[in-house]
């Protein structure tokens, strides 16, 4: 019998390289497990796929409505600025949200039937991700139709051959707190909320309605002491997701001037460059997370179907 | 002799009993409150085998582990100690469609219980005329599962599962369901399929039923096998007990 549940077996590397063996032995159960996830999601709908397009686009929509007109932020095309970080956002969010409940909601079949585990949050994960990449299909599309109405700048920049670097690194952040979160969930069900309400936070905390350039200029106002910016700063960096989202601006899109006016006084900041350091670090934190997460569940898979 | 399909040896289950009987993250911070846990032996060390070809029922009272052994060969727990080999693809027998999603339709349910069980896609659309056939489901496989009888749902996930060419089948209480015709049908199926040197571990509460159709029966009591033998014998034995009310 393969994958003997008596082989508490030798070191952990031939331990962690045969649950990956398993893992592709179930590949084809992984991709039926994604096409059901994606069936069932737009069964009952007319519109079907497109509410996954149609939902950010109507959102960011609203949101420029709201921060042109009302707020007065005068940034040239501020729509594209908004959906290159809400994008990756959203599919961080969705994909989060929907493997929080991937276990629990499938533990009947659980305890009638073995297969890996963590097919489970992985489907959930790439369903998610596979929106993501038709939306950011769709997005481009968008660049391109706007350059083709006023053509003049390029309608993206040349560093946008980065872009599948980042995307990995979000796949892989993603994937980790996926994998830490749906088994942590099973076995306490308060993490869903938690979850939900530190993903409402962190799209705050995040540069997406807003540009990393007013938060250096807010940090580095007079008001603030000296020896604090720096550091405070560089905290702000060094959440994972937020990064990204500065990365894939900057990656995709021209800079641009932000004008930050603070009672009365109009202060024109100037771009930050892209901190690749600090993107690094990053990358580096997002394959961590992946290797926490995917140890830890694997540490309690087990355990789900003797949850009391 | 041949290898036996099914060989298990001191195999020995314990589960966590925890009094409260949910979990919350507050339960796990008040755990210094209320440390009563307790081990529960669910499966207590039994050793039997199965060879090809036969039918084995597996009787005994509520809770005297009988579920728990199916499930640890199902391989949906970890066995405490002890050992099991199992020589075949193992089927288990979901009871009345579970991994069957509402909103999909028949067929796509298929697909899904049958990669599950084990087949590739290819595999599941080369056979999915003759799943569809003997569930005698007819049209309605188009049609979303929610909208099946409970007859329905359990022909159609029985054909699934004796169709994926298994040579283990795990069976839990699950026949008691659908009409008379179509257990018919079943038990011939059952009887096809030991001939081609399948084997198949059965639990019920249902005596007819294991009489009809087992070759040996296994008596399970909390936790231990209480007896293991001819049919008839063990059946009277487990009767007079008074364990099983006569005539339930």
């Amino acid at each position: 019998m393969r994958g003997s549940p008596n082989a508490v077996g030798g070191t952990t590397c031939a331990h962690v390289l045969s649950e990956l063996k398993e893992l592709y032995r179930y590949r084809e159960l992984l991709w039926t497990f994604v096409v059901r996830e994606l069936r069932i999601r737009y069964k009952n709908s007319v519109l079907g796929f497109f509410w996954s397009i149609l939902n950010p686009l109507v959102t960011v929509l609203v949101m420029t409505v709201v921060f042109k007109y009302v707020l007065g932020v005068r940034v040239p095309n501020y729509s594209a600025y908004l959906l290159a970080a809400y994008l990756p956002f959203m599919f961080f969010q969705l994909a989060l949200l929907d493997s929080a409940q991937s276990i629990l909601s499938q533990l009947p079949l659980l305890k009638k039937i073995y297969f890996p585990r963590e097919i489970l949050p992985i489907g959930s994960v790439i369903a998610n991700f596979l929106h993501f990449i038709l939306a950011m299909g769709v997005f481009f599309v968008y660049l391109l139709f706007v350059w083709w109405l006023n053509p003049g700048e390029n309608p993206f920049r040349a560093t946008v051959v980065a872009l599948p670097m980042l995307i990995v690194f979000q796949f892989c952040l993603t994937l980790g707190l996926a994998l830490f979160i749906s088994a942590l969930n099973t076995f306490y069900e308060d993490v869903k909320y938690l979850v939900s309400v530190g993903l409402y936070l962190l799209f705050f905390l995040c540069p997406i309605l807003y540009f990393v350039e007013q938060v250096y200029a807010a940090i580095h106002s007079p008001d603030m002491p000296q020896a604090w910016q720096g550091p405070l700063f560089t905290a702000y960096n060094l959440n994972p997701i937020a990064m990204l989202l500065i990365g894939y601006r900057k990656l995709m899109l021209d800079p641009q001037p932000i004008t930050v006016t603070r009672t009365g006084d109009v202060i024109e900041t100037h771009n930050l460059p892209l901190d690749w350091g600090m993107l690094g670090i990053a990358g580096a934190v997002s394959v961590l997370v992946l290797l926490f997460g995917y140890a830890y569940f694997n540490s309690v898979k087990w355990k789900f179907v003797e949850r009391p | 002799m041949t290898k036996p399909a099914i060989l298990v040896e001191g195999l020995v289950k314990e589960f966590d009993v925890t009094h409260t009987g949910y979990a919350s993250l507050k339960g796990k911070l008040l755990w210094w409150k209320s440390k009563r846990r307790e081990r529960l032996r669910a499966v207590a060390g039994i050793s039997f085998s199965v060879q090809p070809g036969e039918c084995v029922g597996v009787v005994g009272k509520n809770g005297a582990g009988k579920s728990t052994l199916l499930g640890l060969l199902a391989r949906v727990y970890k066995p405490t100690s002890g050992r099991m080999e199992l020589n075949g693809r193992v089927a288990p027998l979901l009871e009345l469609g579970a991994g069957f999603h509402p909103d999909l339709t028949g067929i796509e349910n298929v697909f899904f219980n049958g990669v599950i069980l084990g087949l590739t896609r290819k595999q599941v659309a080369e056979r999915l005329e003759q799943i569809i056939e003997f569930s005698e489901i007819g049209d309605y496989v188009d049609a979303p599962v929610r909208t099946y009888s409970s007859g329905m749902l359990l022909r159609l996930g029985f054909s699934v599962a004796v169709h994926v060419d298994a040579s283990i089948l795990l069976v839990d209480e699950a026949l008691a369901v659908g009409d008379i015709e179509f257990q018919r049908k079943c038990l011939r199926r059952i009887a096809e399929f030991q001939q081609r040197g399948g084997a198949i571990l059965f639990v019920s509460h249902d005596m007819e039923a294991v009489r009809r159709a087992a070759s040996r029966v296994i008596w399970m009591r909390s936790g231990c096998v209480e007896k293991d033998g001819n049919t008839e014998e063990v059946l009277r034995a487990y009767e007079q007990s008074g364990e099983h009310p006569v005539g339930d």
